[in-house]
């Protein structure tokens, strides 16, 4: 266990490093500088700038000025914005983005699992037919699409949710659905797929043969199973989550760090841009380790390290 | 003896095998891809889309960046008021339009601009010289008036409160945008757009893929190792975000970027599943015995592994499709897609979000286009996974 845990985390290093030399270099490469603008600044105080910056050093040094800073988790200033540092951006957009991710997972774990298992229970019944009918469509309709229709029936049409913003409890049911419609299909998809497969084995009929009640056949032996495919889920329905809330939370106007990374892109913040993507790197392959581990507790099949 | 002793009795008795007409590998995947109802469908519509696509803009009267400046924000059907012998609409920015009665819009009406009067909410128009008022006032206090229309059309002293009838949009059948373009053009072009940045991003990705894949799986050991390794690490991070920091590396939404842009990460998943592929393959003996003989290596990997592997690798394709169209038109709608005045899906559903809660149908059509279009790969590609790989079926 500690050996395995100590050789992720070390290409965990390897990767932070290469992504941020990548994005690193990529940002440098752009011709024009953070401070070109349509009015050219005096050269005297372009030199200024560039040297408040650092921005006259050497490129290898900059980067490892950057990576110093970035170990005491300082992703430095933000270009576009005056006096704000991408780390006060991230806090700011923190706090929304995490209660909408959160509460999108939490609908996909305790309505797609249970959605799943009914329909492999009910398979070929009216239920099942409609629960994959609606998994198919949640699939194949992109958030942005769900998201803006959310808006046009629900905010517009109907008013019965806000049409942008956090400020009320309502104001979340948009984002949130939109923002776990496809994994929620995937997972009940998926718990379907599994669960049949389960059912059909020969302990389950051991089980039922024992006199075991069926609540317990399918609610403890089989489901023990049958979740562990969906486990191995959580990671991309992590990057799903993450890539969404970038739509999700510019259609519905929240300040979260997904509108955030958007709005740098399109301002071209390039420190902001590189820093958000550092921090989701990083986020991300924490949350992923977090999950491997998870599934080699839950699977005793499975040893550390023999896992590609 | 004479011939008369013997007499032909007749072919009348026959022992004939009864045999199958041999199938090849296509032949019953094809049999058993006709037999799936739902990935036929899935191919007829995508068949629709190309010619729509492809042969639509021919027939088309407009390109898709023509401006026709009167007009904007047309929708695909038309709410006629009829005064006296002739048919009007009213968009809802209040652009009067003389309309023929079957729907086909003849002309937009010329506001009277000196005689705007605002703070009574009547706007005058004058066509052929005569006056058309329209009174606006009563939108502003609907629930106190308690009618139910909220303008009135006046006409050689006549008055109209209710549509006489709706009629399709004939000049343009799905709308105009903000800008005065027609929208099935600009959906039609859209789809060149979308459909094509999928198909090259998808086969380039399948290229790099397999090859990258049955290299790594072939050689195995350190070579193996260090391959896959890089794989790992680029998809230790969700690859949507490398292909929107090489848009903005790129500056610029040029078609060539964001192909290049969707070929560069996506082929790891691919690699990934034709090692997979080519691990379990090389230890057969066909591969053993063309080693024997002196095949050299990338004849093997080329002649004998992949050809073995080719159902997986034509399921991951049908697959791929769809999520490079979604992955295009997610990057149009963050803004990093296609450049004016191009368009493809996603920009289309971007543009629309602006004006959505007064024009939905500019999103409708766009919205529909990507959803059928997936819905239909996701189909074939069900259908193709039953039909080449049965191992695989659920």
């Amino acid at each position: 266990m500690k050996k395995y845990l100590i050789s992720r985390v070390f290409s965990m290093l390897v990767t932070i490093i290469l992504i941020t030399a990548l994005t690193f270099a990529m940002m440098h490469s752009i011709p024009g500088g953070p401070f070109t603008r349509e009015k050219a600044i005096p050269d005297e105080i372009l030199r200024q700038l560039n040297a408040k910056y650092n921005l006259d050093d050497p490129l290898i040094i900059q980067y490892l000025d950057y990576m110093k800073r970035l170990i005491r988790f300082d992703l430095g200033p933000s270009f576009s914005k005056v006096g704000v540092s991408v780390n006060d951006i991230i806090v700011a957009g923190m706090p929304a983005s995490a209660r909408i991710g959160l509460l999108a997972s939490i609908v996909i774990i305790v309505l797609g699992i249970p959605l799943g298992i009914i329909s492999a229970l009910k398979q070929n019944k009216p239920i099942d037919y409609l629960v994959m009918f609606m998994a198919t469509l949640g699939i194949t309709i992109p958030s942005f699409v769900v998201a803006t229709l959310i808006i046009y029936f629900f905010a517009g049409k109907l008013g019965w949710l806000p049409s942008y913003g956090l400020a009320t409890p309502l104001g979340y049911v948009g984002p949130v659905i939109a923002l776990s419609g496809f994994s929620l299909s995937f997972v009940s998809r998926l718990t379907r797929s599994s669960m049949l497969e389960v059912m059909r084995q020969d302990y389950i009929r051991t089980a039922r043969a024992n006199g075991i009640r069926e609540l317990s056949v399918i609610g403890w032996h089989a489901m023990k199973n049958a979740l562990i495919p969906v486990v191995t889920y959580l990671g991309p329905m992590i990057a799903a989550i993450l890539t969404g809330s970038f739509v999700v939370e510019r259609i519905f106007a929240i300040p979260g760090i997904g509108r955030y990374f958007v709005d740098s892109v399109s301002n071209r913040d390039y420190t902001t841009i590189m820093g958000v993507t550092v921090f989701y790197a990083v986020f991300y392959m924490i949350m992923v380790l977090l999950v491997d581990i998870a599934y080699v507790l839950i699977d005793p099949r499975i040893k550390f390290g023999s896992e590609n | 003896m004479s011939d008369n002793k013997f007499q032909f009795t007749g072919n009348t008795y026959s022992d004939v095998e009864t045999a199958r007409p041999s199938l090849t590998y296509w032949q019953d995947a094809w049999r058993r891809l006709k037999k799936n109802k739902l990935s036929m469908a899935g191919l007829i519509v995508i068949f629709l889309i190309l010619l729509f696509g492809i042969v639509g803009p021919m027939f088309s009267p407009y390109s898709y960046s023509e401006q026709i400046n009167k007009y904007k924000n047309l929708p695909p059907s038309l709410s006629l008021y009829k005064l006296g012998d002739i048919y009007l609409y009213s968009s809802n920015d209040y652009n009067l339009f003389l309309v023929e009665g079957n729907g086909r819009v003849i002309d937009k009406i010329e506001l009277d601009r000196s005689r705007r009067d605002i703070p009574n909410k009547i706007y005058t128009y004058v066509l052929n010289g005569e006056d058309i008022k329209l009174n606006f006032s009563y939108k502003m206090l609907p629930a106190a008036q308690r009618l139910d229309y909220d303008f009135t059309l006046e006409y050689r002293g006549e008055i109209a409160t209710q549509p006489d009838r709706t009629r399709p949009n004939i000049l343009f059948p799905f709308g105009t945008d903000d800008l005065g373009r027609d929208l099935l053009t600009r959906v039609m072009y859209g789809a060149r757009i979308s459909l094509l940045v999928a198909f090259i991003a998808t086969v380039v990705n399948l290229f790099i893929g397999v090859i990258y894949g049955s290299i790594s799986g072939y050689e195995g050991g350190r070579v193996d190792d260090i391959m896959m390794r890089i794989v790992d690490i680029i998809n230790s991070v969700p690859l949507t975000l490398y292909v929107i920091l090489l848009m903005v590396w790129f500056r610029g939404g040029g078609l060539i970027n964001i192909i290049i842009a969707l070929s560069s990460v996506f082929w790891v998943n691919e690699a990934r599943l034709v090692r997979g592929q080519v691990l379990s393959l090389k230890e057969q003996e066909f591969v053993l015995a063309a080693r024997i003989i002196g095949v050299p290596k990338m004849k093997i990997i080329l002649r004998h592994l992949i050809p073995n592997a080719i159902g997986p690798i034509i399921v991951s394709m049908a697959m791929m499709i769809p999520s490079a169209i979604f992955t295009e038109s997610f990057l149009s709608f963050i803004g990093l897609g296609v450049s004016a005045p191009q368009s493809s899906w996603g920009t289309l559903a971007n543009n629309a979000l602006s004006g959505l809660t007064t024009y939905p149908y500019q999103l409708f059509f766009p919205a529909m286009a990507i959803a059928l279009t997936l819905l239909a790969f996701n189909f074939i590609g069900d259908g193709l996974r039953d039909a080449l790989d049965p191992r695989l079926r659920k």
